[in-house]
């Protein structure tokens, strides 16, 4: 579970950062203010001629005001927490990724490394570095749930056309198949998108088939962390995913998270957790404090073995929810959910064996 | 010998609000049958037997340990704003414990927690040797700056480590600000020991760590050593500043605002100060966990959010009374 990127933008503000910046870009590319004279240089230097030339420029409407691209976008720098996943998923290997967690090469978790092959992109960790973001010499910023502000924005798109999230949309809530369409779009490949994501759709679709059972039951995905437990609402990714599955969200969990992506609960009452199949979310493997969270022995959920534990990688790509990890979590916690739901408690789940929270 | 019989009332009243009120649907009717035949398919039975009485205990031993390590703060540096983190002991806890987090990557279990204690420990040490410590020479202003640098330090050492590293992150947020929440994961019964060890140490040295907040000159005339003298103060102040946040985390403001109520209480003398710090302490931390569950139910406040809110008032209104006196 990750709950980070808050509160920086009012800092990069009142810190001047912003101009700064805007002076540095001047610097690193003298003579350079505006973005057509930006995109005018980096076209002058760029390494090889484009072999299609487009006769309209890409226009990508969104919140923070338009990306316009002369053609189909190259060399792509990934702002975005989760975006090099869907870069990558279009055949696209972006420059530089954005570190978010985890102790994976350049960023990108397992479900991705094969599309990433032997690539090399540079790693950005910590606030986003104008000034590394402009030696790049990017033709195209994907910054969707990068967390930067209006002011950075003005900074980003100055070096390269940049997305940011669709007009309307919370920093984090631009969901699976919209990003797709986003960035297919921007790097001229909406078709390849569009297949894309009915492919993904035909997983769930599928999964949907192979267990009919699980329509409209009720599924709660949950965390414990360090003393503080709750479930994740239908609007987060990894309550979502649940949804697309086919199960019924818990109306507790979204009423009392409604203005949040997920509820807090009292340890002295978890019964809003107590549905049919309960996932629990952990950024570990090992989780005493879990195990001995004494009111979660008292759920039905529990003493009927219904619980699946989603360790580690598991949970990053729950907490990823793109076009490449999704599949990934389905294939790695399906055989879990039909153990938990086959009506009877005696049956092993394996992921809450190992992790020993099976009853 | 009224305001001791109070004051004990004060702090029976908060454990009584910490095991009867809750969410979860148990109260004083519930505790007798606790006691009597305990079941633990029994919600309220879990309810007060794994969580509340943990907490209690926890809040016991977290509470009564920071009071009385302010006060004993309090008088080894003369200073009535100075709290046990003045002297970089909450930061060297921290910072053991991000440490910790990111070289065993572990989940914060009692490993982790049991961190903050050497942490803490050897922080105060460093504070000590270069606030002059070494060569007998360990005056109050050298100490607070030292221990104000050492502090700076650590917390911006945990800020390195935390922002690169956003695992280590996960383990550190629940450790900015304490909580009693996890109260029954932690080695309770360990560091209700070295609390009491620490506290019973602290009762004895009182009368010479008090003759430290004459200033070292008229120390030294009245025969205290002042070294020995400062190097007990502080290895109390360790040990009980270590014990509390083993068990609750790092707490803010508590050993800051209860020492000037207890020295209301018990006057200039520290021994009675500091057990009135003790149970004010504990009595202050309980009721704020209590409301701390209760205000946004049934979402929790952690309590070391709940002293920091009640914590920075009395704060402003100390340093007011502190003016006052200086300009009278």
């Amino acid at each position: 579970m990750k709950f980070e990127h808050f509160g920086r933008t009012e800092l990069l503000e009142r810190s001047g950062w912003p101009i700064m910046a805007r002076e540095l870009t001047k610097t690193l590319l003298p003579g350079v203010a505006t973005r057509r004279a930006v995109l005018g240089g980096l076209a002058a230097c760029a390494v090889a001629p484009r072999a299609f030339a487009q006769d309209a420029p890409i226009r990508i409407k969104h919140a923070f005001g338009e990306a316009v691209l002369k053609e189909p976008a190259e060399r792509v720098v990934s702002l975005g927490f989760t975006t090099h996943d869907t870069l990558l998923a279009l055949g696209v290997v972006p420059i530089a990724t954005r570190y978010w967690f985890g102790d994976m090469p350049y960023g990108v978790w397992p479900w991705a490394q094969d599309k990433l092959a032997d690539a090399k992109p540079t790693m950005l960790s910590g606030e986003v570095s104008m000034e590394k973001v402009a030696a790049l010499q990017p033709d195209l910023i994907v910054s969707i749930g990068s967390g930067i502000s209006q002011a950075e924005y003005g900074v980003l798109s100055q070096i390269a056309p940049t997305l940011m999230q669709p007009e309307g949309m919370g920093t984090y809530e631009t969901r699976w198949a919209a990003l797709a369409r986003i960035i297919g779009q921007a790097v001229g490949k909406s078709d390849l998108a569009e297949t894309l994501i009915e492919q993904t759709q035909a997983k769930f679709r599928e999964a949907q088939d192979r267990h009919p059972d699980w329509k409209g039951r009720k599924a709660v995905a949950a965390y414990h962390n360090a003393g503080e437990t709750g479930g994740f609402t239908s609007t987060d990714t990894r309550g979502n995913f649940l949804v697309e599955l086919g199960f019924a969200p818990s109306d507790t969990i979204n009423q009392l998270g409604k203005n949040s992506f997920y509820a807090g609960l009292s340890p002295e009452d978890l019964s809003a957790l107590d549905a049919d199949l309960l996932v629990w979310v952990s950024s570990f493997d090992s989780v005493p404090d879990l195990v001995a969270l004494p009111m979660r022995k008292l759920l039905k959920a529990h003493k009927e073995g219904r619980e699946v534990f989603a360790s580690t990688t598991t949970a990053a790509a729950l907490s990823f929810g793109s076009i490449l990890s999704l599949p990934y979590a389905l294939s790695q916690l399906e055989a879990d959910f039909v153990a938990a739901l086959d009506g009877d408690p005696a049956t092993p789940v394996a992921s809450s064996v190992a992790a020993g929270i099976a009853p | 010998m009224r305001k001791a019989a109070a004051l004990m009332a004060l702090l029976l009243i908060a454990c009584f609000f910490t095991l009867c009120l809750g969410v979860g649907n148990a109260g004083p009717a519930d505790l007798w049958s606790v006691l009597l035949d305990y079941d633990a398919a029994n919600p309220a039975h879990l309810t007060i037997g794994a969580i509340r009485f943990p907490r209690l205990m926890a809040g016991l031993i977290a509470g009564a340990s920071l009071g009385m390590a302010g006060s004993g703060m309090q008088a080894l540096t003369r200073n009535p704003l100075a709290d046990p983190g003045i002297l970089g002991v909450g930061s060297g806890a921290a910072f053991s414990i991000v440490l910790g987090a990111l070289l065993l990557g572990q989940a914060d279990t009692g490993v982790v927690s049991a961190l903050a204690f050497p942490g803490a420990a050897i922080a105060a040490g460093l504070v000590f040797a270069l606030g002059g410590g070494l060569r007998g020479d360990v005056g109050p202003v050298r100490l607070t700056l030292a221990g104000a640098a050492m502090h700076a330090l650590l917390l911006s050492l945990v800020s390195a480590i935390v922002l690169t590293r956003s695992d280590s992150l996960d383990v550190y947020r629940f450790w900015v600000t304490g909580s009693l929440a996890q109260a029954g994961e932690r080695p309770l019964l360990a560091m209700g020991l070295v609390a009491v060890f620490a506290g019973v140490l602290a009762l004895v040295l009182a009368p010479i760590i008090e003759t430290l907040s004459l200033g070292t000159t008229l120390a030294r005339g009245l025969g205290t050593r002042l070294v020995q003298a400062q190097a007990g103060a502080l290895t109390v102040v360790t040990l009980l500043t270590g014990a509390a946040v083993a068990v609750a985390g790092p707490i803010a403001f508590l050993g800051l605002m209860v020492p000037p109520l207890a020295r209301r209480l018990a006057g200039h003398n520290l021994r009675m100060e500091m057990l009135a710090s003790g149970v004010l302490g504990a009595s202050i931390l309980l009721f704020a966990d209590t409301f701390g569950r209760l205000l946004i139910a049934p979402a929790e406040i952690r309590v070391g959010i709940m002293t920091a809110m009640i914590g920075g008032p009395v704060f402003v209104w100390i340093a007011r009374g502190l003016q006052r006196e200086h300009h009278a």
